[in-house]
């Protein structure tokens, strides 16, 4: 039923009469006509495979990151409001909004915990992604997935600065020595270190002027660019095919040089020349394993959008967000602890300053920036040292790619070992207890 | 190729160079104002208070982040930023002090230091002992302010381990 009707005379073609759609289309036009319609849609192709709808093959976590990232926005926004980005008062102000406005702790709750499941959903996006082999292109489709990937990553450390800098804010402890600790492993790189941590802090002093930077960081650049490569990592998926699961069962054709002709009729489904028409003729041709978009894919992404809300928003009222002490330049809490996405790379820096006889390889350059970089480097890099065959991608665990399977989950199961060390194994001066062992007793004041 | 395409092209070329070059110089300039001129970090130089004031032994100056030594009429600074990331180090008073060789000359050592963030270690004399730190930790010179005679502290200045200040 569309939900608003008017009766006008036919609409010339490539207009569409109706400013809202029809959730539940009667007609394969219809549902068609929903994603030419709607700006929002477009992201989405009029039809997709049944197989990438699948619940057990994606866990829909791109969806619940971008829904996420939408409840990040909506609750930054009042945030935007209350907050004021100096040092002398930020700390004040977030102690109001936890303790004084009305409904504040609740939407810091709501930003809190949608940036730690933030985290933790891009990341486990990321190893979906890998393990069924999903930045991989069918044989001769012409596709391009692995650029996606490599958008995905970047997306990854956005969404970890926007954390970190986003910590920062309230100015407290957590805060205060977490830029000291994260500004001075930028500050171990040889040769350009210190001036790239004077660029980053605005001076020497971590002040006033590391704050406004860190600040329009977190609610402008870093929101921005996320934003801009979610949009282009959507409509990448659409211009390669869809999820690889799609091409299991209908592979895409070889794309045929098609003459140029001049004209202004728009196809079917209003979609443009080059790859897409190729692939979804093929699509079209498959109509046992497609389905329309409209309303089977918008039906589960607001499900997996309204569900992620749902469970935000409960979490919050259970969930206090923490403030720590304000930033005291002059005390280093012991331990003092990055949050848990952070503690590995803490562990790492712990333990990676080697000697070399009268020569000392300083842990906050080798963990801090050469070890992370290179794994970034090799994680970015990956689908071009993936030599599995093409039918492997967009299945679970398929035999021609176990070795790089297990050597990635290895990595990642490193990676959890890690912080679960820094997590529940470090005490005072950071040194090593069982989980079960009692700290000694430190006092807190010299 | 007719002289008319060529000017076009010439021209297009123009254009689009015009532009980068532009865009450039704009990105160039937002960077560079990103990098300040003047700096308002607080000096490098601190009045720490009269000798007399400073009690035998060591003193933590937590505004300079500072250990403060005193033997009688000899004085001497350590740093307590850990030189591995830069957070605090703590003293911890030793159950018995002892005695090291530091650079030729018997040092009463009485403290030890340890970083809560990672974890190192560092004698008394501020030598790095374990963890990840990967130099000493910093002396600084110690002066008597000409005017008032207080001690100052110049957090700029490193200096050698057998460095002393007497006062008289």
């Amino acid at each position: 039923m569309a939900l608003l009707k008017r009766k006008a005379d036919p609409a010339a073609p490539g207009v569409h009469p109706q400013p809202l759609w029809s959730f539940r289309p009667r007609s394969d036009r219809e549902s068609g006509d929903a994603i030419v319609a709607n700006f929002v849609l477009h992201w989405f192709p009029a039809k997709v495979a049944r197989a990438s709808l699948a619940w057990g093959y994606s866990f829909w976590l791109g969806t619940a990151s971008a829904a996420l990232l939408l409840l990040l926005v909506l609750s930054g926004l009042p945030l935007l409001f209350l907050y004021v980005p100096s040092v002398e008062r930020a700390y004040a102000s977030v102690k109001d909004i936890e303790y004084v406005v009305t409904f504040g702790a609740w939407i810091r709750s709501v930003h809190r915990i949608s940036a730690h499941l933030m985290v933790a959903v891009v990341f486990l996006h990321l190893v979906r992604v890998f393990l069924t082999g999903a930045y991989k292109n069918a044989a001769g489709g012409g596709q391009h997935r692995e650029w996606n990937w490599v958008i995905g990553v970047v997306m990854l450390l956005l969404t970890l600065f926007l954390s970190f800098t986003g910590y920062l804010l309230p100015w407290d402890q957590l805060a205060f020595w977490a830029v000291t600790v994260g500004t001075n492993i930028a500050s171990s790189i040889p040769l350009v270190g210190p001036q790239l941590r004077e660029l980053m802090i605005g001076g020497r002093e971590i002040e006033q002027a590391t704050l406004i930077r860190f600040y329009v960081l977190h609610v402008i650049v870093l929101p921005g660019g996320l934003g801009a490569l979610l949009a282009y990592h959507m409509w990448r998926i659409r211009k390669d095919g869809g999820l690889a699961a799609s091409d299991l069962d209908a592979p895409p054709e070889r794309p045929r040089p098609e003459p140029v002709v001049p004209t202004k009729t728009y196809s079917l489904l209003g979609v443009a020349r080059g790859q897409s028409p190729v692939i979804r003729a093929s699509a079209l041709e498959a109509p046992d394993t497609t389905v329309n978009a409209v309303p089977d894919l918008t039906r589960r992404a607001a499900i997996v959008t309204l569900g992620t809300i749902a469970i935000v928003s409960i979490l919050a009222v259970v969930i206090r967000s923490p403030l720590e002490e304000p930033a005291n330049a002059l005390l280093t809490p012991n331990p003092a602890k990055a949050p848990w996405y952070f503690l590995w790379l803490q562990e790492i820096v712990t333990d990676t300053t080697f000697r070399v006889g009268s020569f000392t390889l300083n842990g906050a350059f080798i963990g801090g920036v050469v070890l992370p970089g290179l794994l970034l480097a090799l994680l970015t890099a990956w689908p071009w040292f993936d030599r599995s065959p093409a039918h492997a991608a967009g299945r679970w665990f398929p035999a021609s790619r176990r070795r790089q399977n297990a050597v990635f989950l290895l990595i990642v199961v490193g990676i959890l070992l890690l912080t679960f060390v820094g997590m529940f194994m470090r005490g005072p001066y950071w040194q090593l207890f069982w989980p079960w062992e009692a700290w000694p007793e430190i006092p807190s004041r010299i | 190729m007719s002289d008319k395409s060529d000017r076009r092209d010439f021209l297009v070329r123009l254009g689009l160079g015009a532009g980068v070059v532009g865009v450039g110089l704009q990105g160039v300039a937002s960077l560079r104002s990103l990098v300040p001129n003047v700096s308002y970090d607080p000096p490098t130089t601190v009045k720490l208070g009269p000798p007399h004031d400073f009690p035998d032994g060591l003193k933590f100056l937590p505004d300079e982040r500072l250990f403060v030594f005193r033997e009688g009429k000899t004085f001497h600074a350590i740093s307590a930023v850990c030189t591995h990331l830069g957070c605090t180090v703590r003293a911890e008073a030793l159950p018995q002090p002892e005695t090291a060789e530091v650079d030729g000359r018997p040092v009463r050592l009485t403290h030890r230091y340890l970083c809560p963030c990672h974890g190192s270690r560092y004698r008394g004399d501020g030598q790095n002992l374990s963890g990840p730190a990967p130099r000493p930790l910093a002396w600084y010179r110690l002066t008597v302010a000409p005017d008032d005679g207080q001690l100052v502290v110049d957090l700029a200045d490193e200096v050698d381990r057998d460095f002393r200040l007497t006062v008289a």
